[in-house]
């Protein structure tokens, strides 16, 4: 659904970016297949974006943790920290 | 003439000088408990202003008026059904766009309001400047620069919230959705218009689309077929833009937030970074954000540990000084004897717990207002993840290492309650200053440093393996940190002190009546001689099983009541040689096993009650009945493997 985009972009997990990089976001992945509403996952998804993670927003990754520690990533002016496995299902698109 | 009444709500993202607000506008006259039922802090005061006493009430900081956690069930309802005359709504003037999602869901709620723009001065020093009079047009709500801190706009916040609810309140404009969106919600509403609804039609027409779980189960009940309809249309929409429902309509809310953000704000970036970012990136850098928190919390332990040791020492020989006192009015007979147990519970609880959680409290609400605590949950994520927790729950497992009752009350911090019980019970197996006491006290003073450390490397990886397994068995989601670090800022005196003094009354309310009970239980069973059926009843356990002295079994039950006990119970039990045989390090298999046991068997009673009043009685039953069959069957186990080795 996200792929129609042209080849100069490219769409990554937000763990791929590194410390400075910036991307739209696309899309959350909820944990099971998105079944919809009320199933795995929803909760978090819907945590994400009342934090103002939401598709379309530009967020920057400020750094990353070591040890496959958390991120922490700056959206709307404010600082967040997320969780790996959280940043993992957030997928962004990055100009190259 | 008596004063009309007014209610009035505070409410707001996490992190956005509330507290500090209702300490400014309540000073000392309020209360804090619980909401109704649920395990969700209430803070509640009054005030007096021009012929009006006005009841604050500060709801829980949240980001959203949804379900995610208990916090925004609670706000939302509140909100809705009880109807304050006005909220005020708290925002951060340097995060205004997030904060505005919020104020637009307050405004669905349609209650009237007025938004109090808080800590323009940090703005201003981002470099972010806000239009307050554009936003008011906006927004259709007055809208009152404020900085709690230093008191700047509250008269005028006050003056202008009377002067709303006289003049009846505010009608802000709806937030306006996409058409697709837009007619669904109409459609829905119009349905719930027909019903007699706690919620305004609109609010539970958006919740529906959004596939809100409670709003869902509250309209089955009354109308199912609103239910099917809403979800027909919501199907509908997930259809035209093939994203969920909730996630249009979150994504069209954040567009109207950021659209009224900016146009209001003006910012211009900073080119040289300020203190409190220079401070934040060293206090999270991937290496010296570790060291310098290893630091600071264990300068924090050692002084907490010297400030208590000292005053504890003090307050104990002022107390026991009153003795004879006592005697000569009670007599030394059974009265005398059971009035003094009472009072030397009295006495433990002040003398013994006091020193210790007084200064406890304070570094830490300390540590919380200036922002630090969220940069440990930071750094320790990856380690928590370990036990299937996120970072956020090292914080409680942290306190856990001084008082578990602190710990366990402070498992709220977790936004769900699976989370908060696993939390929890990772808690209960940490070892307190107590238990740490013990095991220096007794295996590092007699086997040496290297058999106390083995003890807690033990303990940890017991509390890894359990943790892990706890994760396992109890069903849920599992977690992740989402998690806000606010800007560091100086902590205010004044706000740290008012935690302190509440989090200490709620300790003593919940302690103290177990620790005297505990101390009459003792003297009672003692004056009535069963302390030596009682040992031998638990002879198969503590002499068969863990090779222990019979009057272990003894020290054991009153380590219920306080862990340092046991020690002093074995002490006095076996009397000066027998104790010293017993600490013989030729033999360390005893000492070792009876530490592993104290350490492991059960959560005093005063945790257990702290349990109970945040999980309810079969949860804290479970939790203490397993770990003291748990820490019998390693006792046991360690003792024969011991034999084996040595």
């Amino acid at each position: 659904m996200e792929r129609r985009r042209g080849m100069e972009k490219a769409e990554l997990p937000l763990t791929a970016l590194r410390g400075g990089e910036s991307g739209i976001i696309t899309s959350i992945k909820t944990g099971h297949g998105g079944r919809g509403r009320g199933r795995r996952g929803w909760g978090f998804k819907k945590r994400l974006m009342d934090m103002g993670l939401t598709l379309g927003t530009r967020v920057t990754v400020v750094k990353s943790a070591p040890f496959h520690g958390p991120l922490e990533v700056s959206v709307r002016g404010s600082r967040l920290a997320l969780g790996r496995g959280m940043a993992e299902r957030i997928f962004v698109e990055t100009t190259k | 003439m008596t004063e009309k009444k007014l209610t009035v709500a505070l409410a707001g993202n996490a992190n956005v000088g509330k507290s500090v607000l209702f300490n400014r506008l309540t000073g000392l006259h309020q209360h804090i408990g619980n909401w109704p039922g649920k395990t969700v802090e209430k803070a509640e005061g009054t005030l007096h202003f021009k012929g009006y006493t006005i009841d604050i009430i500060d709801l829980p900081g949240i980001y959203s008026l949804s379900t995610f956690s208990i916090e925004e069930l609670v706000s939302r309802e509140y909100i809705a059904v009880e109807r304050p005359d006005l909220v005020i709504n708290v925002v951060d003037a340097s995060v205004l766009e997030r904060n505005l999602f919020f104020t637009l869901q307050l405004m669905e709620l349609e209650t009237p309001m007025v938004m109090a723009l808080n800590q323009t001065d940090m703005a201003t020093k981002k470099g972010i400047m806000i239009d307050h009079e554009k936003l008011q047009e906006l927004l259709c709500i007055p809208v009152i620069p404020t900085v709690a801190i230093t008191g700047t706009g509250i008269y005028e916040l006050l003056e202008r919230s009377v002067e709303t609810i006289e003049k009846g309140g505010t009608k802000p404009p709806e937030t306006r959705y996409g058409e697709e969106v837009e007619e669904r919600i109409r459609k829905i509403a119009k349905l719930i218009e027909r019903i007699q609804f706690r919620y305004p039609a609109r609010w539970a027409a958006i919740k529906l689309l959004e596939g809100d779980e409670q709003v869902e189960k509250e309209i089955r009940e009354i109308n199912p077929e609103i239910l099917s309809t809403a979800e027909r249309l919501a199907k509908e929409i997930e259809k035209i833009h093939g994203h969920s429902c909730s996630t249009v309509i979150t994504c069209e809310r954040y567009e109207v937030a950021g659209k009224i953000a900016r146009e209001v704000q003006q910012i211009v970036p900073r080119i040289r970074p300020q203190i409190r970012d220079r401070l934040h990136a060293l206090t999270t850098h991937k290496i010296w954000g570790y060291p310098i928190m290893a630091i600071l919390i264990l300068s924090i332990f050692y002084s907490i540990f010297t400030f208590g040791n000292y005053t504890s020492g003090l307050s104990n020989d002022f107390f026991y000084g009153w003795k004879p006192v006592f005697e000569t009015v009670f007599g030394t007979g059974i009265a005398g004897e059971l009035t003094w147990g009472a009072m030397e519970g009295i006495i433990a609880g002040v003398t013994v717990a006091l020193p210790y959680i007084i200064p406890f409290y304070f570094i830490l609400y300390l540590l919380e207002d200036s922002g630090y605590l969220s940069r440990i949950a930071f750094l320790m994520d990856t380690f928590m993840h370990k036990i299937g927790l996120h970072g956020k729950a090292f914080i409680p497992v942290m306190l856990g290492f001084g008082c578990k009752v602190p710990a366990c009350l402070g498992c709220r911090i977790m936004e769900t309650q699976r989370e908060r019980l696993l939390t929890g019970f990772v808690v209960t197996l940490v070892p307190c200053a107590a238990t740490t006491a013990i095991i220096l006290g007794l295996v590092g003073a007699s086997l040496g440093f290297q058999w106390a450390f083995a003890l807690y490397i033990i303990d940890l990886a017991i509390i890894l393996l359990l943790g892990r397994v706890a994760f396992k068995t109890f069903p849920g989601e599992p977690t992740a940190l989402i998690m806000e670090m606010n800007d560091y800022r100086v902590p205010q005196l004044k706000t740290v002190l008012s935690q302190t003094w509440f989090r200490l009354k709620e300790f003593i309310k919940v302690a103290f009546p177990l620790i005297i009970v505990g101390s009459l239980a003792i003297k009672f069973i003692g004056a009535l001689g069963l302390l030596e059926p009682i040992a031998n009843v638990l002879s198969p356990v503590t002499v068969a099983w863990l090779g222990l002295p019979a009057v272990a079994g003894i020290a054991l039950i009153f380590g219920i009541f306080r862990k340092e006990l046991t020690v002093i119970m074995l002490m006095t039990l076996l009397g000066e040689t027998g104790f010293t045989q017993f600490t013989n390090p030729s033999n360390p298999v005893p000492i070792v096993v009876f530490t592993l046991v104290t350490m492991l068997y059960i959560p005093c009673i005063a945790t257990i009650a702290a349990l109970t009043k945040e999980f309810g009685w079969k949860k804290a039953l479970f939790i203490t009945v397993f770990e003291v069959f748990f820490a019998i069957a390693v006792g046991g186990i360690t003792r024969r493997l011991l034999m084996l080795v040595l």
